[in-house]
């Protein structure tokens, strides 16, 4: 077997705006109806990117603002990002700034890979957020892929996971290694101790 | 001390009737959990007895002293302060909240000058509130008349809750949560707080087009229910059924109960090739899940682990069924309002959709955060290492799949665990419509607001900003809230009190205490009509409690307190006392026993036997009450201590950002200047081997215990922010270790859970070291 890539994938976004649904979809091409709040799920599944062949570890997260507190570890353990808002309600896709922020503080980067996903596009009739509110979004944030997904009818789903896997590959080029956390072992941040100096040692 | 408030215990002014350990009165009886309704009539002529007794709260010139009242004090005084301490906390984690995130920044040198001193100003806040007053009589006044509508009233805050934006809610629920109905552990602010709630509730229920979506969104309602459930009850309630789990569980670092196929032969890979260096042609390094499953290595080590996380969830969800009766009631009532509006709402809604939803409560917003993350509740000190965390998130998606039951397993190998949800459906089925079975308040809360009218000392203790600021957001909104229903009142007091002043700054905001009272008075004249109840019934019930009062008053050993009881005897020898209040008491029972004499109720002949009788089981009951005051009163104590460390942890945070900033803000300053500042060094102190470990600060130690005695630590602060930390054995001149650190490094390390600072002989608790730090080197500048 060939050597392959690995990527973390992180799912954030408000409770109930379709997180599960679109991972479903795109791992198991499957529909979920019913009601079933996620605390904390993993998959894994294996794509072809423009030839190349890579393995996506995806992690679908709680929405529920109660989880907060765990965030931070998935944030640090993540390489790409979808946030994801439901185009029926404004306040889920105002939330996503402050995961973004809170994403780039952890990395302590300017930018990460990332892409900003409508869903339940199908909900025209229900529709709270015209596409040029998210357009602003994605502009100010320095032109952050955008698409609206419909996870129930299975419209753009591969492709937001095909961007994001593209924006990590190159990452993953241009960084130099860095983020490249493919063995699959979360990269620990190592401290660099702080100086000491030893002199004699019998205890 | 008055009357009322030892048979009432309340938490403010003696202003309730009620409390939950008080039985005679209101809330047990209608919200018995034994479900069984008494009827209208015998639950009013309980509130009028409350009314009673709280109304002689204001005859202050009669005191009880027995055992009773003081337990009962006691607890009143916990309660107080319990409440006040959790409004603190709650204003200190929002700060440091923020400040954890701006300190990130900072650490990273992304932060500009203004911003610094932005962050800066936001310490002024935490420490403690001056007190003061309004600036103006009138306007105390008018505030006065506004917050008492505000607090009986509580449509309009409900109506507000829904007009505000998820950026406003979290300082008006402070204000509301905290603050209006900040006694928590009074029954008439619970009560209305909770009515408040279910406004809110039905408001959304209304809005929601299908159940499916009920409840999910982070919307003001699940806020307003997160800071509910943060409140002093659900804290202990938390602790009392998880607590000593979850502690038993994260001792166990090294318990890996990870099932999910593909991390399992992950580790197992890595464990092969770290022990003999290479991998075997037969096991590649990255496999399919599917692959993983039936590798039957894994399935080895997966089968017990299954067996094992079975055995646990069921540990916790048995704790939690058999503590049903320590749910708060808030709580339970809320469960019990989602039951009754989904029904309402989608009458053919099967039951399992019923306990969904309710699971999608109480399990999702309430007990399963805390599982996952038991340190943001206060239930553990350490986050927990990799393992328990695991082990515990695991446990929490079995309880969720069981309260959900979903048909089919997202993650594939979670459907491993479907014997423990097949064993228990139908104990948790049970268990949430149990949660369920509570009464109602609604007559109490009327009884209880007839009291609150009644007084003469309703205040509210309130902050200068947080009335500006609840009016601010009435103004805001007044187009839409002053569209509803009866809100002329609400119109009224807006229109006199003109537009709302902005925020103070932080520096001139005080901490008032605002007297309530209504615009428009209410009388009470017309109470026996309103609860429709008759003369007699008012007589008996004051003469009950006149009764009561007087036998806990006279000496134990006076001949008339002898049972059976003589109540003409009773009344002769107060009504010949010297103490004015008991006299008085005397001649008022005297009176009303003519009274009920001449109306039938009761006759002489066989002694008043049927008031008799009443005012002897009340006595019997009040000796256990004590039993029951003192219990609560020990359970409290432990919530007491946890909110209070949780409030020194808070404290000494936010003086490690303090002193920190204070560095890099001189440093920076110095730099501008262009010269460098002139810096005395601080230290050498000495610290002990025994005097770290005992403090945490130490947190492992290599050294052999029979040369511990021997060990030393000195720390000097060379400059600012910079601190050399050596490690000296007694009797030699030169230190045996010395590490140089700097206080950025030390608040990184804490910013990624890191809490481990090496000095090879021994193991320093990160946190620990800062708050010894922060102690010894504080550089007063502030
Ligand atoms: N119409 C429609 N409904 C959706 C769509 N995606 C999710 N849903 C529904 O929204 C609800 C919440 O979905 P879920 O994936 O559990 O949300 P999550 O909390 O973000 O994981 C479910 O009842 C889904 O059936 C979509 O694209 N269109
Ligand atoms: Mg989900």
């Amino acid at each position: 077997m060939q050597h392959r890539r690995e990527y973390h994938i992180v799912i954030l976004g408000a409770g109930g705006v379709g997180k599960s649904c679109l991972t479903s979809q795109f791992v198991h091409n499957e529909w979920i109806e019913y009601y079933d709040p996620t605390i904390e799920d993993v998959y894994r599944k294996v794509i072809d990117v423009d030839g190349r062949s890579c393995i996506l570890e995806i992690l679908d997260t709680a929405g529920t603002e109660q989880f907060t507190a765990m965030r931070e570890i998935y944030m640090k353990a993540g390489q790409g990002f979808l946030l994801v808002y439901s185009i029926t309600s404004l306040s889920t896709l105002t939330e996503l700034s402050d995961l973004r922020d809170q994403i780039l503080r952890i990395k302590e980067a300017d930018s990460v890979p990332l892409v900003i996903v409508g869903n339940k596009s199908d909900l025209e009739e229900d529709r709270a957020v015209r596409r040029d509110r998210a357009i602003m979004l994605s502009q100010k944030w320095g032109r952050v892929p955008f698409y609206e997904t419909s996870a129930r009818k299975r419209q753009n789903v591969d492709e937001v996971f095909l961007d994001l896997c593209r924006q990590m590959m190159r990452a993953d080029v241009g960084g130099s290694g860095s983020g490249g956390g493919a063995s699959g072992g979360s990269s620990e941040k190592v401290y660099q101790t702080p100086r000491k100096r030893r002199f004699c040692v019998i205890l | 001390m008055s009357v009322t408030t030892m048979l009432a215990p309340s938490a403010r002014n003696s202003t309730s009737s009620t409390s939950s350990s008080f039985v005679p009165v209101t809330r047990q009886n209608t919200i018995g959990s034994d479900g069984a309704p008494r009827s209208v009539r015998a639950s009013k002529r309980y509130s009028v007895t409350a009314l009673y007794l709280s109304m002689s709260a204001q005859d202050k010139d009669m005191e009880i002293e027995d055992e009773l009242a003081r337990v009962q004090k006691t607890l009143r005084d916990l309660k107080s302060r319990i409440s006040s301490q959790s409004k603190k906390n709650f204003v200190l984690e929002k700060d440091v909240r923020y400040l954890d995130s701006r300190i990130a920044l900072l650490i990273q040198n992304r932060m500009a000058l203004e911003e610094q001193n932005e962050v800066a100003s936001h310490f002024d806040e935490s420490s403690e509130l001056q007190e003061g007053t309004f600036p103006d009589d009138r306007k105390t006044q008018q505030y006065g008349n506004l917050f008492f509508l505000l607090q009986s009233e509580p449509r309009h805050i409900a109506a507000l809750c829904r007009l505000v934006n998820m950026a406003e809610i979290d300082s008006l629920l402070q204000t509301v949560m905290f603050t209006i109905y900040g006694n928590q552990y009074e029954s008439r602010e619970e009560h209305l707080l909770l009515t408040m709630f279910q406004s809110v509730l039905s408001a959304q229920f209304d809005t929601t087009p299908e159940y499916s979506s009920l409840l999910r969104a982070n919307t003001p309602v699940s806020r307003m229910m997160t800071t509910y459930t943060r409140r002093g009850p659900g804290q202990s309630y938390l602790k009392v059924v998880l607590a000593k789990q979850i502690n038993n569980l994260i001792e166990l670092k090294d318990l890996n109960l990870e099932i999910n196929p593909l991390k399992v032969y992950e580790r197992m890979v890595k464990n092969v090739e770290e022990d003999t260096g290479t991998l075997p042609a037969n096991m590649p390094r990255s496999v399919s899940a599917e692959e993983a499953a039936e590798n039957p290595q894994v399935q080895a080590i997966i089968e017990p682990r299954l067996t094992m996380l079975m055995e646990l969830a069921n540990t916790f969800l048995s704790t939690i069924i058999d503590n049903i009766n320590e749910t708060p009631y808030g709580i339970r009532w809320i469960c019990k309002q989602i039951r009754s509006l989904t029904r309402r709402k989608y009458p053919d809604a099967k039951d399992n959709i019923i306990c969904t939803l309710i699971g999608g409560f109480f399990f999702l917003r309430f007990l399963n955060p805390a599982i996952v993350t038991p340190r943001s509740y206060m239930l553990i000190d350490n986050i927990p290492s990799e393992h328990p965390r695991r082990t515990l998130t695991l446990i929490a998606k079995m309880l969720q799949n069981l309260a959900n039951k979903p048909s089919y397993s997202k993650e594939p190998y979670m459907a491993k665990l479907s014997p423990f949800v097949t064993a228990n459906k139908n104990r948790i089925s049970k268990f949430l419509n149990d949660l369920c079975e509570v009464g109602d308040f609604y007559e109490s809360l009327e009884m209880d607001n007839y009291v609150a009218l009644s007084k003469k000392d309703l205040e509210l203790n309130i902050t200068l900003n947080e009335v500006y600021a609840t009016h601010n957001l009435l103004e805001k909104h007044a187009k839409e809230l002053l569209q509803g229903r009866d809100t002329e009142h609400l119109t009224i007091l807006l229109q006199e009190l003109g537009p709302a002043p902005p925020q103070v700054p932080r520096k001139e905001n005080r901490a008032i205490i605002l007297p309530l009272f209504s615009r428009w008075e209410s009388a009470l004249d017309d109470l026996s009509a309103a609860l429709d109840i008759t003369q007699e019934d008012v007589y008996f019930m004051e003469a009950k409690s006149i009764f009561v009062q007087l036998l806990r008053t006279l000496p134990p050993i006076s001949a008339a307190v002898r049972r059976p009881l003589n109540l003409k005897k009773i009344a002769d020898v107060a009504a010949t006392t010297k103490d004015i209040g008991t006299f008085r008491k005397g001649i008022r029972g005297l009176e009303l026993l003519n009274q009920l004499k001449d109306l039938g109720v009761i006759s002489e002949v066989d002694e008043y036997q049927i008031l008799r009788e009443e005012v002897e089981q009340e006595l019997v009951h009040l000796g256990s009450l004590k039993e029951k005051v003192t219990e609560e009163s020990l359970k409290l104590d432990e919530v007491y201590k946890t909110i209070r460390d949780h409030n020194a942890y808070l404290v000494s945070q936010l003086e490690t950002y303090k002193s920190y900033l204070h560095n890099v803000r001189s440093q920076s300053e110095g730099k501008q200047r262009g010269k460098q500042q002139k810096q005395h060094v601080l230290g050498p102190y000495k610290f002990t081997h025994q005097q770290l470990e005992k403090e945490g600060v130490i947190q492992k130690s290599n050294v052999p215990d029979n040369r511990r005695a021997n060990i030393f630590f000195t720390i000097t602060s060379p400059t600012p922010g910079t601190f050399v930390i050596s490690l000296h054995y007694k009797g030699r001149n030169r230190g045996l270790l010395e590490l140089d650190l700097k206080l950025d490094d030390l608040l990184e390390m804490q910013q990624n859970n890191h809490d481990e600072l090496d000095l090879e002989y021994v193991q320093f608790n990160v946190p620990k070291v800062l708050a010894l730090l922060n102690k010894r080197f504080a550089r007063k500048k502030w």
